[in-house]
């Protein structure tokens, strides 16, 4: 790495701060109570989350949010991976036109799948389920063209080898394939995740019950029981949507080089 | 026999759920855009293109139509514009210019309710940041959320805030395409910093600008959620977009004719617009990186 200029490097890092400053500063006020908010004052105090977890149920909130998240990932990773596998390694007849679909699919917009996917679950019992948050988002065309694209960079004498040796197509999709595309799958899997965490209309329109919220509807409702400018407890929606944000962020810092890596390749490739 | 079926198998799992839940939905909006029915009923009779008429004569859909197009037409210029002259900035290979882009990137896969929530106290009228600023140099107060002039402009910038990063890295994967011969080049001949970037930099990056302009004009006029947090669309329909109009009439209203005649309209339009895009991007654009 350069060396960098002392006086650019620390104005660089003063303008970083100050763009996050909002959600800094949300964290800040979500350890403090109420009253010393409103007055003016510093108090730390763990109260929010109490309240949070406690009397607003967002623990169960935060357990939906990584079931449901959890789910689509793995299941979606999974349904992408064959296809993905099946698009670069074999020529059939169709092939092109069922790729050309599953890519259309990243052009198609979603608004017009909400009332139909909401009739079909509704026929189907699912509403209310975590099946009815799971299915709707588990067909990803983006993971399915990035993984192709990825496996078609895998020399075919490795997979020649092992079909050798007498494997099958699905152990030479697990054996070989997969362990090779880590990188690539890590990066959609963490896409795919993001995604999903921070979905909002679907979970909205498939869920009433309460107890199958989601973290951005149970924060959405939270933030409007009292949608009156003086009567919100800032602190407390805070302190809530701090636990909406914190284990994507966390990620994020874990993960950043990944992520953003994945972002760039899927955008040049 | 085997053999020829198995990459059928091993592609049917995403095309069923594609098909049940992408395709064939597409084709049931535009059944049900020529229906009346509310969800309940047992008969869903044909009413031909009623839906489609109501839905032009309202002015709630003009209005919804002119807000998003508003919407789309700033934020989205402004985004790319800002993007491309911050990814030129941290072009280098730096620490500080790496804590730039996870700094600027973080937004983008932060929680839209979230980021709603905490701009919604930014903007609050009595407590928030924004006013405070204001009155710590003698300015009155603005009523940012509740100033029908006034709210549309808050969400261009909180979208803006949020989408900015992610413009940005693409942009510097663009940007780092380019050969860096071509800025030895232009060294060479003495061009200005100002004129290089004019000259070089943008038309070359050009492929990038359009995929940015393609995603980011279909996102604009999908917008939902922050709306949805923020507004709610109002005040007084001032920041009603086309989403949100749809899932008031679908689900608050149950009004399915009407609901999925919007959405076909504003489908069609998208995909118009994404097959005009698709067809310039392929007679206007022959560098490759």
């Amino acid at each position: 790495m350069k060396p960098e200029n002392p006086f650019l490097a620390v104005l660089a890092l003063a303008a970083g701060l100050l763009f996050l400053s909002p959600v800094l500063y949300s964290i800040w006020m979500s350890f403090q109570t109420a009253d010393a908010y409103y007055t003016g004052n510093i108090e730390f105090t763990f109260r929010n989350y109490e309240m949070a977890i406690g009397q607003y149920n967002f623990a169960r909130y935060l357990v939906n949010s990584v079931i449901v998240s959890g789910l689509v990932t793995l299941i979606g990773l999974a349904v992408a991976t064959c296809a993905a596998f099946a698009f670069a390694r074999y020529t059939f007849a169709g092939s092109n036109l069922l790729f050309g679909a599953v890519v259309a699919t990243l052009m198609i917009p979603s608004h017009i799948t909400l009332i139909p996917n909401y009739l079909t679950l509704a026929k189907a019992g699912l509403l209310d389920t975590y099946a009815g948050l799971v299915l709707p988002a588990v067909s990803n065309g983006f993971a399915a063209f990035f993984l192709r694209q990825y496996i078609r960079g895998i020399p075919r004498a490795l997979d020649e080898a092992a079909y050798m040796d007498g494997a099958s197509p699905l152990k030479v999709l697990w054996r070989v394939i997969i362990p090779l595309s880590k990188p690539a799958i890590l990066s959609m899997g963490l896409y795919i995740f993001i995604s999903e965490w921070n979905n909002y209309i679907w979970p909205l329109v498939a869920i009433g019950r309460e107890d199958l919220y989601t973290l951005q509807i149970g924060l959405a409702r939270l933030y409007r029981v009292n949608p009156g400018e003086d009567i919100i407890d800032w602190p407390l929606v805070m302190a809530a949507s701090t636990i909406t944000i914190l284990p994507v962020l966390v990620g994020f810092i874990l993960v950043e080089r990944h992520l953003i890596r994945g972002m760039m390749m899927g955008a040049v490739k | 026999m085997l053999r020829r079926i198995t990459p059928y198998l091993f592609v049917l799992p995403l095309l069923g759920f594609i098909a049940v839940f992408t395709y064939i939905p597409i084709v049931q909006s535009m059944n049900l855009s020529l229906r009346e029915w509310d969800f309940l009923s047992p008969t869903k009779p044909y009413v031909g293109l009623d839906n489609y008429r109501l839905l032009l004569d309202s002015r709630e859909f003009w209005n919804a139509l002119r807000v998003t197009a508003i919407f789309a037409i700033i934020s989205v210029p402004l985004r790319l514009l800002l993007a491309l002259f911050i990814a030129n900035q941290l072009l280098r290979e730096t620490l500080v210019s790496r804590l730039m882009r996870g700094a600027l990137f973080l937004p983008s896969v932060t929680s839209t309710v979230a980021i709603g929530v905490v701009f919604s106290w930014v903007f609050s009228t009595d407590y928030g940041m924004m006013n405070a600023l204001l009155s710590s140099f003698g300015l009155p107060k603005v009523a940012w959320l509740q100033e029908p002039h006034v709210a549309l402009w808050v969400l261009i910038f909180v979208n803006t805030w949020k989408q900015l990063g992610y413009d940005i890295i693409i942009y510097i994967a663009g940007l780092q395409a380019i050969a860096p011969e071509l800025y030895d080049a232009a060294a060479v001949d003495g061009g200005r910093k100002v004129h290089v970037f004019r000259r070089i930099t943008v038309p070359l990056v050009m492929p990038t600008t359009y995929f940015l302009l393609m995603i980011s004009v279909i996102e604009a006029f999908q917008v939902f959620t922050i709306v949805d947090v923020m507004t709610k669309g109002g005040p007084a329909g001032a920041t009603d977009m086309l989403v949100n109009m749809l899932y008031r009439v679908g689900f608050n209203l149950f009004d399915i004719g009407v609901g999925s005649a919007l959405a076909v309209l504003l489908f069609a339009f998208l995909i118009t617009l994404a097959v005009v895009k698709s067809r310039v991007i392929g007679r206007k654009v022959h560098y490759e990186a």
